[in-house]
């Protein structure tokens, strides 16, 4: 009925199954990333909504203010996932019974689906609080999943090492941002893209090249990073 | 030997500052004499990008080795790229005053070295929050080889965006192929002397390092 | 490789496996707190580290499990005469130490099957486990008290059936039902040809030690 779990592949499963099922008991991850983008999202909306930003200013500034948003409520709620397995102990259990690689894919599994759920909800609220057309919906689903992607494996890998150190959440602000800034300024551009219709020149392939290279680099540096 | 290669250096360094002022010409379209900085601006920054390759050369062979020494080296490198970085950027920022009145432009160059500099300062901020050796080691050389994955991005990245926000053609410094040989002597000159002053100053840091070291527990 | 020192006629049923460490070194920052530590362990051994507080007892174990990196010494395990590098070791051994934790979250058997999972281990031999040790499957592990706490770390530990079994303060907070059943447990693990590395502040009454390091300076 139940065979044990002898690939790769279900270990990861394994991990990001207890992520979720941990989660939904304490809702602390949705209940932080929720929260901070949604007042964010009020502020901005408050100062720059009612005024009714022209459209080439909107053009400019409101694909960046959507990833301002998405970069800090990743940066208020995501960390924990390996911050909370250092803070309670239980990182000792994990790094003798996990794979480090399984480990790693599983958390940022859980990453991608908090990003993706984050962004899912906040995008249309953004939009339609801003008054913001977007000509090709398509290429901004694109930007928001090869952007929320870079943003979570860039984020779960900065995570992994900020947790072994002093001072946490500054540092993970400290070291996260120089490493997302190319995927924010990327994610951008395309989003921009996508808001103006314009689909030439467009980044979207640098951008799923920095996602494949965080990925490896990630898968690659994660055992040295988890384990002594 | 290391003393003659010493004093090597400080004649070398010190023939570039004199061609700098007396054997290289002024470039055209410049104000004054303000063309020199040229040969001591962008050799800083390529010597503050030395430092982060050097870093993460350093940082891989301390994943391989775990030997102490190789994860000072990569530290040591660190600093050196924040020092050169820092100096390239004010040189630059000095330079951009003169020229087109302002200190801050984002150009390109002058963005993509305040990212690396980013990079070098939350990598020190990275050590001075971990207290065990080892921990430190393998943690910050991580970090430092994230950090050579993705700056190459920068380089795609940041021209579009900057030319998108400012359609003004800003000009570089170095019109490459249209300088003048000699300008190009001595900033090729000059751009190996303070290759040399890096790694000079990267072995000293290096043994410096060592001795605190190996300071006797109380 | 011996026979375990006094019993006769003992041949182990299962492959042999071996621990050898020699000239353990740690240091914390400017603290030295193992100076060249050396021992070795053999199927149905126990060996025991005894010594004050502070003396290297934990960190020894960390070491030994590969949670910690010696500065210098070398640490050898063996099984089947296949030699593991730390990484396999790591996930080989069974580890008791008062600061492994569990989640909070999760009740004592969704624990035991998250990590019966990692470990590719069958579900129900955790199930088995808490029987044995005597842990309610239900309880949310964050309500436990500090002696359930301790049965869910052996039974934690046992959980993939370890050739290797380090155990540090392995019997505190026991109340004697619960100190009665990991003993049958450890005794068990032993007679199948299984090796134990004990730290113990005092020396326990504990008839199976075989050899004795002792890092008291």
């Amino acid at each position: 009925m139940w065979t044990p779990a002898s690939t790769w592949a279900a270990e990861a499963l394994a991990v990001f199954v207890k992520e979720w099922r941990c989660e939904f008991r304490t809702r602390y991850a949705l209940n932080t990333l929720g929260l901070f983008a949604f007042t964010t999202l009020v502020v901005v909306s408050v100062n720059l909504g009612p005024l009714g930003v022209s459209t080439a200013q909107g053009t400019a500034v409101l694909p960046v203010l959507l990833w301002l948003i998405l970069l800090f409520s990743v940066a208020a709620g995501l960390p924990r996932t390996f911050v909370q397995e250092e803070e309670s102990q239980t990182a000792v259990a994990l790094r003798l019974a996990a794979t480090p690689s399984a480990l790693f894919c599983g958390k940022l599994l859980y990453s991608l689906t908090l990003v993706f759920a984050l962004a899912a909800l906040v995008t249309p609220v953004f939009a339609a609080m801003m008054n913001l057309t977007v000509e090709s919906p398509g290429l901004l689903a694109g930007a928001l999943a090869a952007g929320g992607y870079g943003l979570a494996a860039g984020s779960t890998l900065v995570a992994a090492i900020i947790a072994q150190a002093r001072s946490k959440g500054t540092l993970f602000a400290v070291l996260s941002f120089p490493v997302l800034l190319p995927l924010l300024l990327l994610a951008v551009e395309v989003t921009r893209n996508a808001v103006l219709g314009d689909a030439a020149g467009v980044a979207l392939p640098q951008l799923l090249l920095y996602d494949a290279s965080v990925t490896i680099a990630g898968l690659m540096l994660f055992p040295a990073v988890w384990n002594p | 030997m290391k003393n003659l290669l010493a004093w090597l250096l400080w004649l070398w360094i010190s023939a570039v500052i004199v061609g700098a002022f007396y054997y290289a010409p002024l470039a055209m379209g410049f104000l004054g004499e303000s063309s020199r900085i040229l040969f001591f601006h962008v050799p800083m920054a390529w010597a503050s990008f030395l430092g982060f390759i050097a870093a993460a050369v350093w940082s891989i062979r301390y994943l391989r080795s775990r030997n102490p020494a190789h994860d000072r080296a990569a530290a040591a490198a660190i600093e050196l790229g924040l020092l050169f970085g820092v100096l390239a950027t004010v040189t630059g920022a000095v330079w951009a005053r003169i020229m087109w009145g302002a200190y801050w432009n984002w150009d390109p160059r002058q963005t993509s070295i305040l990212i690396s500099l980013l990079f070098y300062g939350a990598y020190l901020a990275l050590r001075g929050a971990i207290d065990d050796q080892d921990t430190r080691g393998r943690l910050s050389a991580a970090y430092a080889i994230l950090g050579i994955v993705v700056t190459p991005f920068l380089f795609w990245i940041v021209p579009r965006i900057t030319y998108s926000l400012h359609p003004e053609p800003v000009i570089n410094a170095e019109g490459k192929i249209e300088m003048e040989s000699r300008m190009q002597h001595v900033l090729y000159a000059s751009g190996l002397g303070f290759a040399a002053l890096f790694f000079w100053m990267h072995d000293l840091a290096c043994r410096v390092a060592a001795l605190r070291e190996r300071k006797p527990a109380p | 490789m011996a026979d375990g020192a006094g019993r006769q006629g003992y041949s182990p049923p299962v492959p042999t496996s071996r621990l050898v460490f020699q000239g353990v070194r740690r240091r914390f920052g400017r603290l030295s707190v193992l100076e060249g530590v050396s021992g070795e362990a053999a199927p149905g051994q126990v060996l025991l580290v005894t010594g004050p507080n502070g003396s290297g007892k934990s960190t020894l174990l960390r070491c030994l499990a590969g949670l910690l990196a010696p500065d210098a010494g070398s640490i050898e395990y063996r099984e089947d005469d296949r030699p593991l590098d730390t990484a396999e070791r790591r996930r080989r051994v069974g580890f008791v130490a008062p600061d492994l934790a569990f989640y909070g979250e999760l009740t004592v058997r969704e624990n035991l099957a998250f990590f019966a999972r990692l470990r590719r281990v069958e579900p129900a031999r955790g199930l088995a486990l808490l029987d044995r040790v005597g842990l309610p499957a239900e309880r949310m592990a964050g309500t436990l008290s500090s002696g359930m706490r301790q049965r869910l770390r052996w039974a934690w530990a046992l959980l993939h059936r370890p050739r290797l079994l380090l155990l540090d303060e392995p019997f505190q907070n026991f109340d004697a039902p619960g100190e009665s059943a990991v003993r049958g447990l450890l005794a068990e693990h032993l007679a199948d040809g299984g090796m134990a590395v004990v730290a113990n502040p005092s020396s326990l009454d504990f008839d199976h030690v075989d050899t004795r390091i002792d890092l008291g300076r």
